[in-house]
């Protein structure tokens, strides 16, 4: 049975004592980071226990999707600041990189579905080109993950002729068809209406309890981010603001992050004559 | 003053922008070279089925068009070379012109600006919507190489596919010009073709499909350069690709001249 039809009632959920007694598989540890002269991350540290579902949250700009090209290894190597499952990615040589990139699974904001392949051989493709397998299991294997995310039957369709959810659905079935310990996913619910981004998240939690997995959700959605996170990292402009339980953060004191959790905007104060020295371009 | 040091400094970074570029053309090539070689043993190999689509996208279906433009390059040597050799009564040896003009230059560079303009600007154009799509990205964070998935089998394309072409369009522009050439001077084709062959040495059509080599490799190399450096959305990947089609051509252009004249000194 698909696991995104499953009532969504009987979802599992373990706790935090349960989950801070496994071990680390992502461990962020004080990093920093800068384009140019513009610094993005400061002194970030974090940790993501196996079978954990942390959310990364914050506005535009908060260096959210930074951090995660970093944890999957997509920015250039940081030394002895990030480690995968137990491995410095910093230190990794390519071959041993790729090996454990094998154990990652990500799926991107806006699917990053091959436009030239249908969705059973984007499905396909990392078992074609890294697992050796005949085609007959092949073709198996990715029905498989198809119906996991409830996709079954839309194997020949072409990205194009998707809707914006089963876009999302194809790219999470892709990246966990490797069968992987840890999933990586940037913006799930972005651009879909709150019925599917719910079942989306109705999926997500599903998958952790099926498979096991850790996963790091990346998303400025607070309704999502309450539902299926285990631990919120809230990060604003560069700054972890705070990284607790969803009913902690609910009742955190800080104001920027009741802001983010409450969709208020920032007052800012402006002072009049440095407004209007920086309308005169001084 | 501030003007001559902005001149300057625009300079600087042009020239910084293109040494980071070739330098990036560069490494691609080295990597695919690489990838070619050692993939298979790391259970990575560069995948015929892939290399063979390209071969048809890039060769095969380029076959109508080039054909084409051969003939018609066949034909007008043929006017040109009857009507200025006739100035001096030398129509009878209008062959020798046409047969090492066809080989040694024209068909390796029509066909090399055909390409640049056919697939250099669709490599340039995929390259650049699969990165701004994150399908490169996809690519990486899977463990799968883009240069060994993506670039090392256009090259190998059009390395190989670029000289068969200009082979093909040796025999084709040689034999339209063969018939222009026999119905104007009441030669028979058999004699004009027996001709041609005489005049012609192993060493004339090596140097074309040498160069044909050369130039499939420029036209992948700028290609994939340009669409992997894209920024800026849809505006973004038509300037690449424009970018992509003007650098191949010029590359084409100028590198025929430099081995034109190392090859004839």
């Amino acid at each position: 049975m698909a696991l995104a039809a499953q009532e969504p009632e009987t979802i599992w959920k373990p706790t935090i004592e349960e989950l801070e007694n496994r071990p680390v598989v992502i461990e962020v540890d004080h990093l920093d980071w800068s384009f140019g002269s513009r610094q993005v991350l400061f002194d970030v540290s974090m940790k993501v226990h196996e079978g954990e579902i942390m959310v990364i949250m914050g506005g535009s700009g908060s260096g959210k999707t930074t951090l995660l090209r970093h944890l999957v290894g997509l920015m250039p190597p940081v030394g002895d600041k990030i480690k995968l499952l137990g491995q410095d990615i910093g230190h990794l040589k390519p071959m041993k990189k790729l090996e454990l990139r094998r154990k990652i699974g990500v799926a991107f904001q806006f699917g990053a579905l091959f436009s030239s392949m249908n969705v059973a051989e984007n499905v396909k493709l990392p078992l074609r080109e890294l697992a050796h397998l005949d085609e007959k299991t092949m073709d198996i294997m990715a029905r498989l993950k198809l119906e996991v995310v409830n996709m079954s039957g839309f194997g020949n369709l072409m990205p194009a002729e998707l809707s914006g959810g089963m876009v999302k659905r194809a790219s999470i079935a892709r990246a966990i068809v490797m069968d992987p310990k840890l999933v990586f996913l940037d913006e799930p619910s972005s651009g879909l209406d709150p019925i599917v981004s719910s079942a989306l998240d109705d999926l997500i939690l599903r998958l952790r309890e099926a498979m096991g997995i850790s996963v790091v959700v990346v998303t400025h959605d607070v309704e999502s981010a309450f539902k299926i996170g285990d631990r919120i990292t809230v990060l604003d402009r560069g700054h972890i603001l705070a990284c607790e339980r969803p009913d902690q953060i609910r009742v955190n004191p800080n104001e920027r992050v009741q802001n983010l959790i409450n969709r208020r905007s920032e007052h800012v104060e402006v002072d009049p004559e440095e407004y209007l020295r920086r309308l005169a371009g001084d | 003053m501030a003007a001559v040091l902005r001149f300057f400094d625009a300079i600087g970074r042009r020239t910084a922008r293109g040494f980071d570029e070739w330098g990036f053309g560069a490494s691609l090539l080295a990597e695919s070279i690489v990838w070619v070689f050692i993939g298979r043993f790391y259970r990575q190999p560069v995948r015929f089925t892939h290399t063979f689509a390209e071969m048809m996208r890039f060769g095969i279906a380029a076959l109508p068009i080039s054909m084409l433009l051969a003939a018609t390059i066949g034909l007008m040597l043929a006017i040109q070379s009857l009507y200025s050799l006739g100035l001096f009564g030398a129509q009878n040896f209008a062959y020798i012109g046409i047969a090492l003009s066809v080989t040694r230059e024209f068909s390796p560079l029509i066909m090399g600006i055909l390409i640049a303009g056919r697939s250099g600007s669709a490599i340039a154009a995929r390259l650049a919507t699969m990165t701004i799509n994150q399908e490169v990205d996809a690519l990486q964070v899977m463990g799968i190489n883009p240069v060994r998935f993506l670039v090392a089998p256009m090259l190998i394309a059009l390395v190989v596919m670029l000289p068969c072409l200009a082979m093909l369009a040796n025999l084709i522009s040689i034999g339209a010009a063969a018939l222009y050439v026999s119905a104007s001077l009441d030669k028979s084709i058999g004699s004009y073709i027996y001709d041609t062959l005489q005049i012609l040495k192993a060493d004339d059509v090596w140097h074309g499909i040498i160069k044909s080599s050369f130039f499939g490799l420029l036209i992948g190399l700028i290609g994939v350069m340009n669409g992997a450096s894209v920024t800026g959305g849809a505006e973004g990947v038509g300037r690449v690709t424009t970018r992509a089609v003007v650098q191949a051509i010029t590359a084409i252009v100028v590198s025929d001249m430099v081995i034109g004249y190392l090859s004839t000194h």
